[in-house]
């Protein structure tokens, strides 16, 4: 059967790999394509990389950082998200080697083109990044370049409900960063129980990992920041989460395990 | 080459494959119809020591040992770019001389005889059977274990193992034609197979070390099996 995916992270800024907190503080990490080749090393089952900066000033995707990464020869499915503005745009990132699309500011900008993207890529190519957040038990929509609280929109989530989009992430960008900070009511309280989730933001621990993985709407989670600092951060969590339906840990190595024979 | 081991322990399989002949000089013919992205095809093929030709030239295609048949985007515009580079004749000729040809997810679905995705289009016809949406037009995305209901020996080692899909139609066709099935939740066709002519509907490039142990033991298996039955 189809398993639920532990997807690893990456988020750009100007270039740079960073660490985000609360859409709001950056810390940098390093080069994005060092921290794609160990996600891709250590076997995550799908690489997001986000470039979160791509949208304001109209720079389009980063096809000079797509460049980059399809030269590392991935084995894992990669995700991108960034300045996509056209199906054009689209069309040409999945030609640069991405397997999927995010798409955020468009949501608020232009459904025509989000259903265009569908038509020429497929709705399986096609997420729908949302970043949330809860707000007097209601849930909120961040429209990030106005940094404005909007209710969820009628027209979206009509397009998103009729399967324009495979799947939703669902960023908790309140408390993107905090260890243990993701509110798991975003996932049981999304008003369409249909549309698979992707859970994002705050995601540290196993256990919460555990319960989000529970919920019969969420197809994966999504860890960023937490991936850093320490080696095989994909295996450990795989690890902690056994039990779960998720794909086994895989492990590779460079150096010589068997005789050749 | 690295060394790839599954789970805790070393999977008998990829043992088997780890420990097969050399890759030696198999050269790898992708054909290059415009319709995809080839660099991670190729990055998994040069990593597991084969040759690697991109061509859409027929003498080139005709030089290799075996021809990948890649794919992304929709049915009706591939077809349409196979006849416009006058590959459709060619492959349907290669495949009656018994060469080994490997289609890869939309190039596993150009192998059967037509597809429903937009509008009702004849596909290669090289494996009997239609190409119609999931129930619901939902779609496949993510990690799917693939089950072996064929005895094939290229195949029989990744039984069990999870492989990456990305797709929102399927092959219909004779169970004769179905080596190995998925289920979403119903049981539908992975890898088909009618000779030397095999699809897969997932991506192996993309499915790590389970994937690349799949190439390289249905290289392995369709290159010996033609050296042993030449045309």
């Amino acid at each position: 059967m189809l398993k639920k995916r532990l997807i690893g992270v990456v988020t750009v800024k100007n270039g740079w790999a960073v660490q985000s907190f609360g859409y709001r503080r950056y810390l940098p990490l390093g080069k994005p394509e060092c921290l794609v080749e160990n996600l891709d090393r250590w076997g995550a089952d799908e690489i997001l990389v986000q470039a979160i900066d791509r949208t304001n000033g109209d720079k389009g995707p980063d096809f000079e950082l797509l460049d980059r990464l399809a030269r590392l020869g991935l084995d894992t499915p990669l995700i991108y998200g960034g300045g996509i503005r056209s199906v054009d745009d689209g069309v040409r990132v999945i030609q640069c080697g991405a397997d999927r699309l995010t798409v955020d500011a468009l949501l608020h900008d232009d459904l025509t083109v989000v259903r265009g993207l569908a038509n020429r890529l497929g709705a399986q190519a096609i997420i729908a990044s949302m970043p949330l957040n809860m707000r007097k038990d209601k849930i909120e929509w961040l429209e990030y370049r106005r940094k404005a609280n909007d209710t969820l929109d009628d027209d979206v989530m009509t397009m998103i409900s009729a399967g324009v989009v495979s799947e939703v992430l669902v960023t908790d960008w309140e408390h993107e960063g905090q260890p243990n900070g993701f509110d798991a009511r975003l996932v049981q309280d999304f008003p369409l129980r249909h549309v698979p989730l992707i859970a994002f933001g705050g995601l540290s621990e196993p256990e919460q990992m555990i319960a989000l993985l529970k919920e019969s709407n969420l197809a994966a989670v999504a860890v960023g920041n937490f991936l850093s600092y320490r080696e095989h951060a994909i295996q450990k969590y795989k690890e902690a989460l056994a039990g779960m339906p998720l794909r086994a840990s895989t492990y590779e190595s460079d150096f010589s395990l068997l005789a050749d024979v | 080459m690295k060394n790839v081991i599954a789970g805790a322990s070393l999977s008998p399989g990829l043992a088997s494959v780890e420990c097969s002949a050399s890759a030696g000089y198999t050269t790898v013919g992708i054909v290059d119809y415009g319709m995809g992205n080839h660099a991670s095809v190729t990055h998994s093929l040069r990593d597991l020591g084969y040759r690697v030709r991109i061509s859409k030239d027929k003498a080139a295609l005709d030089a290799v040992d075996v021809l990948i048949l890649p794919g992304v985007g929709a049915f009706p515009s591939a077809m349409a770019a196979l006849h416009q580079h006058g590959l459709v004749t060619y492959l349907q000729e290669q495949s009656r001389r018994q060469r080994p040809i490997i289609g890869i997810c939309l190039g596993m679905q150009l192998l059967a005889s037509a597809s429903y995705e937009h509008e009702y289009t004849v596909g290669l016809d090289l494996v009997p059977g239609e190409v119609v949406p999931f129930p619901a037009k939902s779609w496949h995305i993510g990690w799917n274990t693939l089950e072996c209901i064929q005895k094939d020996p290229l195949l029989q080692l990744s039984d069990g193992q999870a492989f990456y899909f990305n797709h929102s139609f399927k092959y219909e066709g004779p169970v004769e034609y179905q080596a190995c099935v998925a289920r979403h939740p119903d049981a539908f066709a992975a890898v088909i197979r009618r000779g030397s002519v095999i699809g897969l509907q997932f991506h192996p490039e993309k499915s790590q070390i389970a994937g690349k142990a799949l190439l390289k033991n249905m290289i392995a298996g369709l290159t010996s099996e033609h050296v042993k039955n030449p045309c």
